[in-house]
């Protein structure tokens, strides 16, 4: 989940609202799906849940949705002045990272924390939104220092420019190496012979994306009025959306949007695309469908005031239902029930009066179940303890600790090798109960019913519920894990047979293979000392593992 | 007015030898009774004092010294710190840096007798240096090296009472009750106690030579019918019971029993699924896009090549992959890239118990149904006090044509009151991939505030239609770890599946107390 800092007098002061203490903000941020993650003094850490929702990850975004929930829709990013920037892409980019936004904003000049703020928005949305950088990163420049039309092509490594926070000039190629930014982001461009670079038509380089600015043109200073702000990435919609969002960021602090128009060479498949793009995604749901959701009826006019308090950049309603426009900045509308959830934002959950499903239904146990629970009482009821270990486990355990002949199922990528495996046998697992456990009074009788995963000849993998118990104590053998065993199969009127088995894990000449109804459905035996001691056990023990599903008979 | 107790076989035996022997000694009456032991003795002789059938005649208490771990220590050297040094000085050393250049004793031993010797005023410190106040000969300590260390030298102790008294001081001084190990003297109290058969004792003693009363009733006694006639000796009720280790259910798992109960009760069939889940039924048929961060290398547990879980039906699958490209049939447009088979395909251990859901949706499931399964999920997080390797997840889904937003805020009233014993909870908008709208519940706890308790939402129609289902779906799940940590009143979640059998047996059983600690009222 993303979370984001943001100070909550400059929160507070663009959604207009005074500050309603946390109690009270914690309901507000409902609207945004967001909670308090901490408070101290100005500084709030938030938490946005919407991970389809970019735009929320920054102060503005925030405020904005309680702004428009208090003041209704503010038509963001409508009626733009025609552009009379633009951006020549050359061919060659295709392959590397294809695709540019960008725009100018004048009339705010931004202080030096809110120019701080308008960064770390950037970097945030390049770090989650873009991937890193990689789909989409961004960057903001000084409109003045630049001679338009800007070029955006693919340049030799051998490229030259002085890179922002350094005084000499350097190729692009030192840059990755030498440069902490350039290591960090050098993987983006790894394998490709050409490399982005933004310049202007003096030559002047702006940044060679999505690395480094430039020193000259590529330095924003608080008190700056006029920026140019671009978005390159390998992705077009989070290229798009991202500049979007900071175009509507940038509009709500008080600048004015100036539009850029990119040109794009054979073989893209556009021509010219003037961005600040406007999604503009439209959605439509008849009053019906509406109110089977809502369970509540409701009129049109309340829904197209509920959707204009979420910003929809225009809601209509006819006979056929309600259109809505989402507003610019978002494009997680894929489906009209996301329309519908924005009506249940607005109007808030706790307008709906909860309603108890009135149909009839049979309440029932997944068999397996109900055969694991009637053999767990018959064992607690033999005086055994239940046990709970969990599934991931190491191959140390089950194979060399152990010396169980089947081998379990391995992770490709664990975490650790302690939870290297998923466990095929639940014995393991007993017996370190038991290596922990010499201090704990004695005899120990434990069990533990659970699941395995095993593989057939297929190589399908199968989720089985097994049934374990051991018994363990100075005078613990062969006949303790037997009857029990027995008494269990005998409570269940089972037919119970052994037949001779060897077994590593097992003394020879004490193990045997369990035969219920004819069925070999597990083992039995006096655990081999050389397991007792692998596991650091001093005392006898004696254990059975049998398939859960035996006993139903 | 409650009856006399009966004596008690030890209480007669004491009482027996007091009548015949007169005022005896704890010492004789342990040695010489027909008492099997002390402990026999001490018992018998507290419950006769105090119901006034046995007196204390006498009671002295006698106090012996003996030589601690620093006074062997001393032995050893032949002297005390204080000792040695008083010779020092008498032999021209002037300081006590001069003093503790002597690695006899050590630094800190030196300045603790230094401390003592001033103390005692032996020692006078001027502008010049230190100095004796007398001969080291006329010092009391010289008297404790002559009266204790040289006696005690092969062991043993000394009665305190023959000592003089400065030299009982200086023990006194030096037998600390705690930190016996750092001590130069111990001292330890013998008491001699005199007892004597009172006149409401020998009443007593009479009384039940005359009487035949039975203790442990046995088969033979049952038998002859000898009962009839005699009188059972009266027990005492409230000593502590022996301990026996009963066989039991885990906590945890009881926990998990009292949720699924709860949930059968309220109309639910119970699902089951597999540990390891193709990626498919976790997340594609849950329209989760492949990109998702949460399908992440760094979030899922990818299984070993090779292994496999049966793919879906082609069509099913196909009908999926569409709704992902571009909605298919369901209105809406989809996810909008290139949906991979290949890894749709790819085997990984289950990460939500929804994949439980989808299961059951593409089943033909019951419509009106509902259903519920505790899944076991795994996520990638490295185990501490707040993550285990794998947790427990209630999941499940409620189906039917007049299902709406409101019915789910009623199921999850239920869940709070129910299965969670809250009095107070609260509904949040909340994000999933599967559902739309979403919704968050948090439930207060009267210790902890508000607590998550649980997400939940109508299946989108992206997740349902390709299942074959047309009929809208509540969805909704909650982790349970924390919940049962709440309720077993645990604070590290590894101690949930904890191997330590002493641990475990210390873990309180109440799974009729769930979240909030409301008692079942029907318990």
């Amino acid at each position: 989940m993303p979370k984001i800092e943001v100070s909550r007098q400059d929160l507070f002061s663009q959604a207009c609202i005074d500050d309603p203490g946390d109690e009270k903000l914690a309901d507000i941020l409902s609207l945004v799906k967001g909670e308090i993650d901490s408070s101290e003094g100005d500084c709030l850490k938030l938490e946005l849940n919407d991970t389809n929702r970019p735009d929320l990850w920054c102060v503005e975004g925030v405020a904005r949705a309680i702004r428009c929930w208090n003041a209704g829709a503010q038509r963001h990013l409508e009626e733009l002045p025609e552009p009379d920037m633009e951006i020549f892409v050359d061919s060659g980019l295709e392959k590397v990272r294809p695709y540019v936004a960008a725009f100018a904003a004048c009339g705010w000049a931004p202080g030096q924390k809110e120019l701080d703020a308008l960064i770390d928005v950037q970097e945030k949305l390049a770090a989650s939104f873009g991937k890193n950088r990689k789909t989409a990163g961004a960057g903001f420049y000084r409109l003045d220092d630049i001679e338009f039309p800007v070029r955006y092509r693919a340049a030799s490594p051998e490229t030259s420019f002085i890179p922002l926070g350094f005084e000499k000039e350097m190729t692009l190629s030192e840059i990755l190496e030498e440069t902490e930014t350039g290591r960090t982001y050098a993987h983006l461009l790894e394998g490709k012979d050409l490399w982005p670079l933004l310049e202007d038509i003096g030559g002047n380089v702006l940044s060679f994306p999505p690395v480094l600015n430039s020193q000259t043109t590529g330095r924003v200073s608080a008190g700056d009025s006029r920026l140019f702000c671009e978005v390159t990435g390998t992705e077009w919609e989070t290229v798009q959306l991202s500049a979007t969002i900071l175009a509507c960021n940038l509009q709500d602090r008080g600048a004015e949007i100036f539009p850029i128009r990119i040109n794009y060479p054979e073989p893209y498949p556009v021509k010219t695309v003037v961005t600040p793009i406007l999604f503009s995604d439209l959605m439509t749901a008849s009053m019906e469908s509406i109110r089977e959701v809502l369970g509540a009826p409701i009129s049109p006019e309340s829904v197209q005031k509920a959707l204009q308090r979420m910003d929809y950049a225009s809601v209509e309603f006819d006979r056929i239902g309600i259109t809505g426009i989402m507003p610019p900045y978002r494009r997680d509308g894929i489906h009209a029930v996301d329309m519908i959830e924005d009506i249940v934002i607005s109007l808030g959950l706790s307008s709906f009066e909860p309603l108890l499903p009135e149909q009839f239904t049979l309440g029932k146990c997944a068999p397996i179940e109900d055969l694991a629970d009637a053999a767990r009482i018959l064992l607690a009821g033999a005086g055994c303890e239940e046990i709970l270990r969990p599934v991931l486990t190491s191959r140390a355990k089950i194979k060399d600790a152990t010396r169980t002949p089947n081998n379990p199922v391995s992770i490709a990528n664990p975490m650790t090798a302690e939870y290297g495996v998923v466990r095929n046998t639940l014995l393991p697992g007993l017996l370190e109960v038991e290596s922990t456990s010499a201090h704990a009074a004695y005899p120990h009788r434990i069990f533990e019913t659970g699941e395995v995963l095993t593989v057939g000849e297929d190589g399908n993998c199968r989720t089985e519920i097994l049934l374990a118990c051991l018994v363990c104590g100075n005078k613990a053998d062969f006949g303790d894990a037997h009857s029990i065993i027995g008494s269990l199969c005998h409570s269940r009127a089972i037919g119970l047979s052994l037949a001779d088995a060897d077994d590593d894990r097992f003394i020879p000449g004490r193990c045997a293979v369990i035969t219920i109804d004819g069925r070999d459905s597990g083992v039995i035996g006096e655990l081999h000392p050389a397991v007792l001691d692998n596991w650091g056990i001093s005392r006898p023990a004696s254990a059975f593992e049998i398939a859960l599903s035996a006993l139903k008979g | 007015m409650t009856e006399e107790r009966d004596l008690h076989p030890l209480e007669e035996k004491l009482l027996v030898y007091l009548e015949e022997h007169g005022e005896s000694s704890d010492k004789e009456i342990i040695e010489r009774s027909d008492l099997p032991d002390e402990g026999s003795f001490r018992r018998a002789a507290e419950w006769l004092l105090s119901r006034e059938l046995v007196r204390e005649a006498s009671r002295d208490e006698e106090e012996f010294v003996e030589l601690g771990p620093l006074g062997i220590a001393n032995l050893e050297a032949g002297v005390t710190p204080e000792l040695a040094m008083l010779r020092e000085v008498a032999g021209g050393a002037g300081s006590l840096q001069d003093i503790q250049k002597n690695t006899v004793f050590d630094r800190g031993r030196w300045g603790s007798a230094f401390g003592s010797l001033m103390k005692t005023g032996h020692l006078i410190k001027d502008a010049s240096g230190i100095h004796l106040s007398c001969g080291p000969q006329e010092t009391v300590f010289q008297k404790v090296w002559d009266l204790v260390y040289e006696p005690l030298a092969d062991g043993g102790e000394l009665k305190m009472a023959r000592l003089p008294e400065d030299v009982v001081l200086i023990i006194n001084d030096r037998s600390p009750k705690r930190g016996k190990s750092r001590a130069e003297f111990t001292v330890n109290v013998v008491v001699t106690r005199v007892l004597d058969i009172t006149e409401k004792g020998s009443v007593a003693l009479r009384a039940a030579k005359e009487s035949v009363t039975i203790g442990a009733i046995t088969p033979e006694i049952l038998a002859d019918g000898s009962w009839r006639h005699a009188k059972f000796r009266r027990y005492q009720l409230d000593i502590p019971p022996s301990q026996i280790h009963t066989g039991r259910l885990h906590p945890y798992r009881q926990f998990l029993d009292t949720v699924r109960k709860r949930f059968m009760a309220l109309g639910f069939t119970e699902m089951r699924g597999s540990l390891a889940e193709n990626e498919f039924w976790n997340n594609d048929a849950l329209f989760m896009p492949q990109f998702h961060p949460a399908r992440d290398i760094h979030d899922v547990y990818f299984l070993s090549d090779g292994i496999k879980v049966p793919p879906p039906e082609r069509e099913l699958e196909e009908r999926v992959a569409e709704v992902h490209e571009n909605g298919g049939n369901t209105g809406g447009r989809g996810w909008g890239y290139s949906f991979s088979r290949e890894q749709s395909l790819q085997t990984i251990l289950r990460s939500q118990g929804t994949a439980l859901s989808a299961r059951t949706l593409a089943s033909n499931p019951d419509i009106p149904g509902k259903y519920f399964g505790i899944a076991r999920c795994f996520r990638y997080d490295q185990v501490d006090s707040t993550h285990l390797p794998d947790f427990f997840q209630v999941e499940g889904i409620v189906l039917g044509e007049q299902i709406n937003l409101r019915h789910l805020l009623g199921l999850l009233k239920l869940f709070a009151e129910e299965i969670a014993g809250a009095s107070d909870y609260k509904f949040l908008p909340g994000y999933f991939p599967f559902t739309e709208p979403s919704v968050e519940m948090h439930i207060f706890h009267p210790v902890l505030g508000w607590v998550e308790g649980g997400g939940a939402g109508l299946f989108r129609p992206e997740v349902c239609l390709p299942l074959g289902i047309d009929v809208p779906v509540i969805a909704w799940g909650l982790g349970l770890d924390r919940m049962a940590m709440l309720a077993m009143g645990i604070e590290d979640i590894r101690d949930l599946i904890t191997p330590d059998l002493t641990k475990l047996r210390g873990i309180r059983v109440q799974p009729d107390r769930l979240l909030t600690g409301k008692e079942d009222e029907n318990a």
